[in-house]
């Protein structure tokens, strides 16, 4: 008789949590999150996203205009403001430009200009490629944010994070390969992280507030850890004498390795977001120490602790869609901006900070960005309204080389005029920073290999950051 | 180009067997056929490559019956035989009569049989045993709750729109009664096609049947907060085209919205024609009996003028109070009077500095409903009980209208349709009317009569795809029951009968039945008994060893494809184990109760967006009627594959995960379902009988007992131990899977 795996394994003895499938996680067949090989040579292997949904002003934060200072108070010509499409302001022709509120300084040696908005950020301006001419045509948040993560603004496509770790598996069995962490309820909800066609597998792992951050992961109320790796043990004893009766199935061998993993889990994940053993002195670099950042500062130091432990892929989402909003500027630039900024921008230098100090920079890139910008137009007195056709991103760390803009808008910040990059063309350059070609990167769908980018990413502009 | 062919195919070549969706040909004959034409010039035109390719596509020829072949009783095994001997494969053994109920069940109802169904069928002497379970199967109402749901996953159904705001479509649920009813009515399919199409221009005097045109309703649409209507429209029509192409006759006309089809003879001109059939639809709400509908309507009327003058009561003693309360909180500001003059101030006329005090105030500000109830004269007391008892009154006899979503046409003239070019709405090129593909012989759909009420485009299409002429509609609607019986179509791709689907697994077959279907008055329920009393559906799911290595994708069918129950099945299963589940049928969508962690990333406030139901004993109702929002998945669905209704699900994924394995172990609903399991079986035998269907095995009850015994200690109760056992049933390989 022929001594299979499997007998090997019966045969050992050996009760649950003491053997480690190794084999059967490891193993790239059965286990669609094993490492694989880029395409090509990887400048990042994680990658950071920052995603400040609900709209950040570009003309207040990276993107600085004289021009619209100069003219705040008067109308934009009929022919440019026709040229826009608005959703709360009724008619942009009768609208007037509000410059900026807040003041530009340059930051670090390169002396990138940044506003008051983002002064500690600012203080990183060396490391950041700021790409002032991102841009699209799609004005109400759902679809923006659909379209930003996935390429379509339908939901219901495998977005980036899930195309990533499709594409590279993870180099840690015991956490979640895509990570997100959100401030509860978004604009966009699940559809924004989710694995679409592709295997559930990709799909991204909210991580919740709390010592226990994945969903089901705690022992239910009064279940004893002893008591719950006995019950473990006698699934695994079960699953073992059905899967003997039945010969070989490597379903069946993935399921029983699934329990094993999801003990792993219990017991990686709490440690993973258990940051006691930080110091203080990198708690207070990421605000910690103040009520404002702290949540965000959290969240910040969570993504470096997840990819020091391997994770793939972790977006962060500030803004919410009941409660702190940064859309909350339609009537409220002031406000909103301030304290939107307030809440992120001390984390994000401290992650920063962080990640160059450990050398992690060098091979994690950090990206920020959102659906849409704002308008240079005013809502109101007070407000500024969705705005799609030039809008900001930036993108640090993996060799993207900092202290520059990449890219303009016109004088006033309505459209992106050099060289313009649409969702795909972004969404191309971070596939190859990780090494991997968008158009290689395909996945056979509806009888269609389907990719991230479809037809489109011919902008790809990695070689600009780098070089 | 053909780099990006070479690598994607190397793509599907490295993918999971269970996902993995072959492609027409070798790979290296595809990359070899595209540098010819690369080399020949690309010309990229219908009348070029691809229409030469598919004009004799076999999917485009009406199919002929075969002779059964001979040397089996059952034609099904007649036709898989000689496969079978040609690659020398012998076959798996008669699965014994448990292994076979079970299947029978889960594959029919979604539910597995009781342990007394199981006894009763092993012991069943009958030589028809097995028949008759098969017709008790078909005639449960359970069955159309089984395969409503494959419907309903090829319908993209759902019970909201989507999007930021994801608003409900609120009696979406009565298209789902329908899809469910039909079944277990066994609708001829040819005639529930020309219901979800058309009734409204083919049945329009019969309300049950034009309930079928919620087809066009019960998909994603983009919520109307901004200026985007001309959009949601040619997306609206996009998904018709789509969605009907795929459904009905798997073909993938919407990949030709911006170019031809790059592999089916399907030019770009196709999918306006077709787009053309749908322009003239618009929402119709289907009066399910005519009167009680009116009736309805006028008391909504009338109820309405009623609510605002009531409210208009409560907004003004409401605002006074808030008004009084919000001033005597505001003393505590620095400079009170400054604050409250600055809330006075209109919004739009505040200065900067009187919005910055709103702001600074807004928590100080605020004032609660029961801080206004605490400060209620008497008078004013009474004034809102009174108006307590009008809101009561009012509403102890509303309910859901008598109505459901559908379409009709605007009339007899429809919008214009033309050729967007690039796909570019906005850059309209030449003007096309309705008419047929021309892959399956073209030709237009005629203008209706001077005086018709509508336009009948869509009765015409519906027509044409109901029709024993089509070649596609039988073929399609065979394999995907062969898909859902034997866990992989004739035809892998069964969405798609393009050019890429490559040839049948077993061509002749698949005309046989297709032929038969029609023969069979589209009788869905006799294709079902004709497929599961074949020899290869009665298999054992035991991969021999020859099998493994002849023929590992099992596409000879020597052996049953064993599989993993959906999401809906496994939690109707475990609600039938712990013996909670209700049985009730029909009517709006069930919000289950979910903890906060579970709630969490919901777009909005989930008061708003996450109701629950106020009856309990509904929430223990099977799984297809609960509610389905498109921008917000249960958890426990999302884990485990189920489809987002965002757009047709052809085949689910059956992926194998941790988190599914978390959500067995420790989520609220399982850990319930283990108590109430452990409350009834108070012996281990028992506990076996309910979730598996069979008592245990002397070593089972001595792994049990000994288990029982040391979870005493460890848990500290014997009721205690007993949940553990139970949630390690409910965990289970034989629990999940259907041999």
């Amino acid at each position: 008789m022929k001594m299979t795996r499997r007998d090997a394994l019966l045969r050992t003895g050996k009760g649950f949590g003491a053997l480690a499938l190794a084999g059967m996680l490891e193993a790239a067949e059965t286990n669609p999150l094993a490492p694989k090989a880029p395409h090509e040579k990887a400048r990042a292997k994680s990658v950071i996203y920052l995603f400040m949904h609900g709209g950040v002003s570009h003309v207040d934060t990276f993107d600085y205009k004289p021009e619209l200072q100069k003219r705040s108070g008067q109308p934009l010509s009929v022919e440019l403001a026709k040229t826009i499409k608005t959703s709360f302001i009724h008619d942009p022709t009768k609208a007037i430009l509000r410059g900026s509120p807040w003041e530009f300084h340059p930051g670090g040696k390169s002396g990138l200009l940044i506003s008051d908005l983002y002064a500690n950020v600012r203080k990183q301006a060396d490391h950041l490629a700021v790409i002032r001419s991102c841009h699209s045509n799609v004005f109400d948040h759902a679809p923006a944010i659909y379209l930003v993560n996935s390429g379509s603004q339908f939901p219901g496509r495998p977005c980036l994070g899930s195309w990533v770790t499709y594409g590279l598996g993870t180099e840690n069995q015991n956490l979640p390969a895509f990570v997100v962490m959100s401030d509860g309820s978004t604009k966009s909800g699940p559809p924004a992280y989710s694995a679409g066609f592709l295997p559930a597998v990709y799909q991204g792992t909210v991580f919740r507030g709390g010592e226990n951050p994945i969903l089901h992961l705690r022992t239910p109320p009064g279940v004893t850890d002893s008591a719950q790796k006995e019950t473990l043990g006698l699934i695994e004893q079960l699953d073992r004498s059905h899967l003997a009766a039945r010969g070989e199935d490597s379903t069946l061998e993935a399921r029983i390795a699934s329990y094993e993993l999801a003990f792993r889990m219990q017991a990686s994940a709490p440690e993973a977001v258990d940051i006691s053993g930080e110091s203080e002195a990198t708690k207070k670099l990421y605000g910690m120490d103040d009520p404002k950042t702290e949540d965000f500062g959290r969240k910040c130091l969570l993504a470096r602790r997840l990819v020091e432990r391997g994770v793939r892929f972790i977006q962060l989402y500030s803004g919410t869609n009941v409660g702190d909003d940064w859309d909350d500027a339609h009537n409220d630039l002031i406000g909103s901006h301030v304290r939107m900024a307030g809440k992120t921008d001390k984390p994000i230098a401290g992650l920063l900070a962080d990640l160059a100090g450990r050398g992690m920079l060098e091979d994690t890139l950090v990206v920020w960005g959102g659906e849409f910008g704002r308008t240079p137009l005013a809502q109101g007195a007070n407000g500024r309204d969705h705005h799609p056709y030039g809008f900001t991103m930036w993108m640090a760390g993996a060799g993207v080389q900092g202290g520059r803009a990449i890219g303009e808008t016109d004088e006033f910040g309505v459209h992106a005029t050099v060289d313009k990059f649409d969702a795909h063309d972004v969404n191309a350059t971070i596939l190859r920073m990780l090494g991997l070609d968008h158009e290689r990167l395909t996945y056979l769908y509806q009888g269609r290999e389907q990719s991230l980018t479809d037809v489109h990413g011919q902008g790809e502009f990695s070689a600009r950051l780098t070089s | 180009m053909t780099r990006r062919a070479a690598c994607s195919t190397r793509q599907s070549r490295t993918r999971p067997n269970r996902t993995c969706l072959r492609p027409a040909s070798s790979p290296d004959e595809e990359i070899a056929r595209l540098r010819e034409w690369i080399d020949a010039g690309a010309e990229w035109s219908v009348s070029q490559a691809p229409a030469a390719a598919g004009s004799d596509w076999w999917a485009f020829r009406n199919p002929e019956k075969p002779a059964v072949p001979a040397g089996a009783t059952h034609p099904v095994d007649a036709f898989l035989a000689r496969k079978l001997a040609a690659e020398g494969l012998s076959t798996a053994p008669e699965a014994d009569r448990a292994t076979l109920i079970r299947r029978a069940s889960f594959d029919l109802t979604g539910l597995p049989p009781s342990y007394e169904d199981v006894q009763a069928f092993v012991q069943d002497k009958d030589p028809q045993a097995y028949e008759k379970l098969i017709d008790r199967l078909l005639a449960s109402k359970h069955y159309g709750e089984k395969w409503g749901r494959h419907w309903l996953d090829l319908v993209r159904y759902g019970d909201t729109s989507g999007f930021e705001q994801d608003p409900y479509t609120l009696e979406a649920y009565r298209y789902r009664d329908y899809v469910i009813r039909s079944f277990n009515d066994d609708k001829p399919y040819d005639r529930f096609v020309k219901e979800q199409i058309a009734a409204d221009e083919i049945y329009p005097e019969e309300p049950e049947a034009r309930v079928g045109t919620g087809y066009y309703r019960v998909n994603a649409n983009r919520d109307m907060l901004f200026k985007v209507e001309d959009l949601n429209r040619v997306e609206k029509l996009t998904d018709y085209v789509d969605t009907t192409s795929k459904v009905f006759l798997a073909l993938s006309v919407g990949c030709a919205r911006c170019h031809d089809h790059k592999f089916d003879p399907i030019p770009q001109k196709d999918f306006y024609r077709m787009q053309a059939i749908f322009a003239p639809a618009v929402n119709d709400d289907v009066f399910l009996e005519y009167n009680s509908a009116r009736f309805y309507s006028l008391a909504w009327n009338t109820r309405d003028f009623k609510l605002r003058n009531i409210a208009d009561q409560i907004k003004t003693i409401f605002g006074d109070y808030g008004k009084k309360l919000r001033n005597e909180k505001l003393q505590a500001a620095e400079n009170p009077q400054e604050v409250i003059d600055a809330y006075d101030t209109a919004k739009d006329e505040r200065t900067p500095r009187q919005e910055e005090l709103v702001t600074e105030y807004e928590d100080l500000a605020k004032v609660g409903n029961d801080e206004i109830y605490a400060a209620l004269s008497q008078e004013d007391q009474e004034r809102i009980d009174a108006i307590e008892k009008r809101l009561v009154g009012l509403f102890k006899n509303y309910g859901p209208p008598p109505m459901a979503p559908g379409v009709i046409d605007v009339g007899r003239e429809s919008p214009r349709t033309y050729i967007a070019l690039r796909g570019n709405p906005e850059a309209p090129g030449d003007e096309v009317g309705p008419g047929y593909l021309t892959a399956l012989g073209g030709g237009d759909i005629p203008d209706p009569p001077l005086h018709a009420p509508t336009t009948f485009r869509r009765k015409h299409l519906a027509e044409w795809i109901a029709s024993p002429d089509n070649p596609l509609t039988a073929r399609v609607m065979v394999n995907r029951m062969w898909q859902l019986h034997f866990g992989e179509g004739l035809v892998g791709t069964p969405s798609d009968f393009g050019l890429r689907a490559g040839k049948p697994s077993h061509p002749e077959l698949l005309d046989w039945l297709a032929v038969t279907f029609v023969e069979k008055g589209w009788s869905m329920k006799a294709m079902h008994r004709l497929l599961m009393t074949s020899d290869a559906y009665k298999r054992s799911s035991v991969e021999s060893d020859s099998a493994r290595t002849k023929d590992p994708e099992n596409r000879l069918l020597s052996h049953f494809n064993r599989r993993r129950l959906s999401a809906e099945e496994i939690r109707d299963a475990a609600l039938l184990a712990s013996g909670d589940l209700n049985e009730k049928m029909f009517g709006p969508p069930v919000v289950v109760p979910l903890d906060e962690e579970e709630l969490y990333g919901i777009t909005g406030n989930p008061s708003d967006r996450w109701v629950v139901t106020w009856d309990a004993s509904e929430h223990v109702r099977r799984s297809v009627y609960l509610m389905q929002r498109r921008a917000f998945q249960q958890p426990m669905f999302q884990v485990f594959d189920a489809p987002d209704g965002m757009a047709t699900c052809e085949r689910r994924n059956e992926s194998t995960t941790a988190p599914q394995s978390l959500t067995l172990l420790n989520s609220r609903f399982m850990v319930e379902r283990a108590e109430a399991l452990a409350s009834k079986a108070t012996t281990a035998e028992a506990a076996w009988r309910m979730a598996f269907g069979r008592a245990p095995k002397p070593e089972e009850s001595r792994l049990a007992e000994a288990f029982l015994a040391k979870q005493k200690e460890l848990a500290g109760s014997d009721e205690k131990a007993r949940v553990e056992l139970a949630r390690s049933l409910l965990n289970s390989n034989e629990f999940l899977y259907v041999d």
